[in-house]
């Protein structure tokens, strides 16, 4: 069978000592980010990329991948022991961690976590490599006009599943589109808001701009909070479930890997939205929901494993069709091209080592994690104990390192402490602004690509309908936009991010 | 380096100073001809592309020749004006250094008015690296297998023939252009960012003519996913020995493709010149070199500053002529 030959290739590429040390490091590093509060995967990708200059592709890739699941698993550590979500993602399993915690049973608890995220990942590799190949043959078949479709559904997307406000959510869009358009035109070769200075020629960097408003606005506004620290003394005994909550955490487990998966392909999704769900189903079909947010063991492995495969399963949009569903992904396609990559369809043909080992990697990670979580909790514990003053500082020298490392320029560093402003400005008036980012990849990505299409086609619109796959994808764009009107389904979005 | 070294360079430094200072000539000569601290090789495009792999492969090499440490910087922006201008405005002593598409570096002046720097008087070429040819192919689904069936498809079918470039005033856009209009073909130009991204787009049937380096595009036409058409240059590549050369078909534009080259600040004395001329032609001499370069699509291409300085100025004005016919203007 072809898919196990290649799984096995894979499986052969990520076992290479280097690959599987890069792996473990990306791990070790996601974990540790998930734990701290204010430095989430999106931050430490962006750190680390210009120090992927060396590695190879392989090598830089699962070393990223490993940051974004390992923070997955780390962002629930905080969670259940201090009642702090050390990641968005990880939000929803402060409800029910921590009071089982507090019930004296958060060995239990992160174990449930761990094994959930466990097998969650397992699957979700599964998804990945049996989904990848049909996904790449159909685009192979995407031209300008496609393109165009795919990222209509992709921005709308962002809009229906963002939290909060749609209004915000679409203004945050826009002006990522904006900042996004700076720059000379693709196809017409004119500068466009670069004010004649030739540092904004080819448009402002993705690096300073994800650094600043992600990285140091967060830590900024980090330092406007107390540090409240006093839950950490407790001591953590019993790591096992028991049988009970096995048997309770199981069938969770499952649902929750399935909705993630699915979920996680969308693009736009983000992280929010798996775990979300996943406890608002697990909340719908207990018998008894009134165990919920008091300690319900369900209420830790949905979540979990949802946020788990969707982390995952989020890397097939990018894999196969060079389209990120997530910025974080927009990163790694960054992290792709300082390889001299192009991200698109042809990698799985062109670069099957890097494809399948990424692929391979996400399993032996998790594999990796498992053993690094249960073992360590107590040294995990122990990082929340560095003060921020100590803390920050470093963080702040790292970020103008990396924004001044992408193109040795100076200009990026003042693009990112202009971004850091604007996004402090942002935390304080409660706008989200990864609907920004998603603007400002997928702006330009939407004007050049519609404007080829009416190049190739002589200016017909009619080729958007006219091409099956790009009228398919144009009718899910519609569907969502429906969905984004209809009362019924807005309220069920708003009950469940209100939970 | 420890003390006793130190002291002893030390020693060493103060005596030659010394004898500088007594005989003045002498002193002047040396600084002409000789490297006294690290030289720095801009490359003004990401890491990754043709000029970044030749200054990696030429800097260690240039470094064990002069004795000083080479260091690769890469300065990316502006088409490679960003860094074409660092190295116009360096110190006038030869110690920093452009390797850059010279081709790239020639359209320039036509295509942005508010250049910061004048190519020709800022600028001091060094010596030609390496000449990459460019292949001409198309879709499979284009009913052509060689120049004279594309042409008639062309000439039958005004406007059904898109033709892929790496962006707006880019070589291949222009030679594009003039080749079009040398055939009396009537077709499109489609800018893309960057030449990978335009191969991929004809592979994928979305435009369906190319015009690109051999290292994109030559993979695809030994697997049937495009149709080699010709080839640019002034002999048949040896790789795709089927392909007659532009010259063959009597097109314009014969010698586009990717022409690489060093140069210098303006104002560094000619001797300094020389001295990097000769090092440079005697790293590219060597057979692994050679192979290496090879590996990339292309040849060894070396000549004299002279030389270089006229191939230049000839190019400025060709493709400003062909920049100017077409209409096209950057900035």
């Amino acid at each position: 069978m072809e898919l196990l030959g290649n799984l096995a290739f894979g499986l052969a590429t990520a076992m290479q000592p280097s690959n599987l040390m890069f792996c473990f490091t990306g791990a070790l590093i996601g974990t540790l980010v998930g734990v701290l509060p204010g430095l989430g995967p999106m931050t430490t990708v962006a750190l680390l990329l210009p120090f992927t200059f060396g590695l190879t592709p392989e090598a830089a890739l699962i070393m990223l991948a490993g940051i974004f699941y390992g923070a997955q698993y780390g962002g629930s550590t905080t969670a259940i022991l201090v009642n702090m979500p050390g990641e968005t993602s990880s939000v929803v399993t402060c409800l029910d961690g921590y009071q089982l915690a507090r019930k004296g049973r958060a060995g239990p608890a992160l174990a449930m976590a761990a094994i959930a995220s466990f097998f969650a990942g397992t699957v979700a590799t599964l998804v990945i490599a049996l989904l990848s190949g049909p996904m790449a043959a159909l685009a192979l078949k995407f031209t300008a006009a496609e393109y165009f479709s795919l990222l209509i559904v992709g921005l709308i997307a962002a809009v229906v599943l963002a939290h909060g406000s749609a209004v915000k959510a679409v203004a945050m869009i826009v002006i990522g589109v904006l900042l996004g358009l700076v720059g000379i035109d693709v196809n017409s070769g004119v500068p466009r808001m670069t004010f004649g200075l030739p540092e904004l020629a080819d448009g402002i960097g993705f690096v300073p701009v994800v650094m600043g408003l992600f990285g140091l606005a967060e830590i900024a506004s980090n330092l406007e909070k107390p540090q409240d620290r006093t839950l950490l003394t407790q001591k953590i005994t019993g790591l096992m479930p028991t049988g009970r909550d096995l048997r309770q955490g199981f069938p969770a487990m499952l649902r929750g890997t399935v909705l993630g998966s699915l979920l996680g392909v969308l693009p736009g999704g983000g992280a929010a939205l798996p775990p979300f769900a996943a406890y608002a189903l697990e909340k719908r079909v207990a018998r008894d929901p009134s165990r919920f947010g008091k300690g319900a063991i369900e209420g830790v492995a949905g979540p979990e494993a949802a946020n788990n495969a969707g982390a995952q399963t989020s890397f097939i949009p990018m894999l196969t069709l060079g389209i990120p569903s997530n910025p974080l992904m927009a990163l790694m396609i960054g992290a792709l091209m300082i390889q001299g990559i192009q991200p698109g369809p042809q990698i799985m043909t062109e670069q099957p080592a890097l494809f399948w080992g990424v692929v391979a990697s996400m399993w032996t990670g998790n594999l990796m994690l498992l053993v690094i979580n249960l073992p360590l909790i107590g040294l995990w514990v122990s990082m929340l104990k560095i003060p921020y003053r100590m803390l920050f500082p470093a963080i702040i020298l790292f970020c103008c390192i990396g924004a001044y490392s992408v193109n040795n320029s100076v200009f990026d560093i003042w693009v990112m402490l202009g971004s850091a402003l604007i996004g402090y400005f942002f935390i304080k008036v409660g706008v989200e602004p990864a609907p920004l980012v998603l603007g400002f990849v997928l702006g330009p990505m939407l004007e050049e690509n519609f404007r080829r299409a009416m190049m190739i086609a002589d200016g017909d619109l009619a080729v958007f309908v006219t091409r099956p796959i790009s009228a398919a994808l144009l009718a899910v764009a519609v569907a969502l936009l429906v969905a984004l009107v209809s009362p019924s389904l807005r309220r069920k979005r708003e009950v469940a991010f209100a939970e | 380096m420890n003390r006793r070294t130190l002291l002893l360079s030390a020693a060493f430094g103060l005596a030659f100073s010394l004898a500088g200072g007594l005989v003045p000539g002498l002193q002047g000569r040396a600084e002409a001809q000789n490297f006294e601290r690290p030289v720095r090789l801009i490359v003004p495009f990401a890491p990754g592309g043709t000029s970044d792999i030749l200054a990696r492969l030429i800097g260690p090499k240039l470094s064990e020749a002069i004795g000083q440490p080479v260091v690769i910087e890469n300065k990316p922006g502006a088409g490679g004006n960003i860094g074409a201008d660092l190295v116009a405005k360096a110190p006038k002593d030869g110690h920093t250094l452009l390797l850059v598409d010279v081709g790239n570096l020639a359209t320039s002046p036509s295509l942005f008015s508010s250049l910061t720097y004048d190519v020709q008087k800022d600028l001091a070429p060094v010596s030609m690296v390496m000449f990459a040819p460019y292949v001409m192919a198309v879709h499979p689904s284009v009913p052509a297998k060689n120049f004279q069936e594309l042409a008639a498809y062309g000439k039958a079918n005004p406007g059904k023939l898109a033709v892929g470039n790496a962006g707006v005033g880019a070589v291949n856009h222009i030679t594009g252009i003039l080749v079009g209009k040398g055939a009396g073909i009537e077709w499109k130009a489609i800018p893309y960012k960057g030449g990978a991204a335009a191969t991929r787009a004809v592979v994928a049937g979305e435009s369906n003519v190319i015009i690109n380096g051999a290292t994109a595009t030559q993979s695809f036409i030994t697997n049937g996913q495009l149709q080699g058409i010709a080839v640019t240059g002034d002999k048949r590549m040896a790789s795709l020995p089927d392909l007659p050369t532009f010259k063959e078909l009597g097109l314009p534009a014969a010698d586009a493709g990717t022409w690489q080259g060093v140069l210098t600040t303006a104002g560094t004395p000619p001797a300094m010149v020389e001295r990097l001329n000769k090092e440079i032609h005697k790293i590219l001499a060597a057979p692994d070199m050679q192979q290496k370069i090879q590996d990339q699509g292309g040849e060894v291409r070396v000549n004299t500053p002279a030389e270089f300085t006229r191939w230049m100025d000839e190019s400025i004005a060709f493709w400003g002529g062909a920049i100017r016919d077409a209409g096209i203007k950057v900035e």
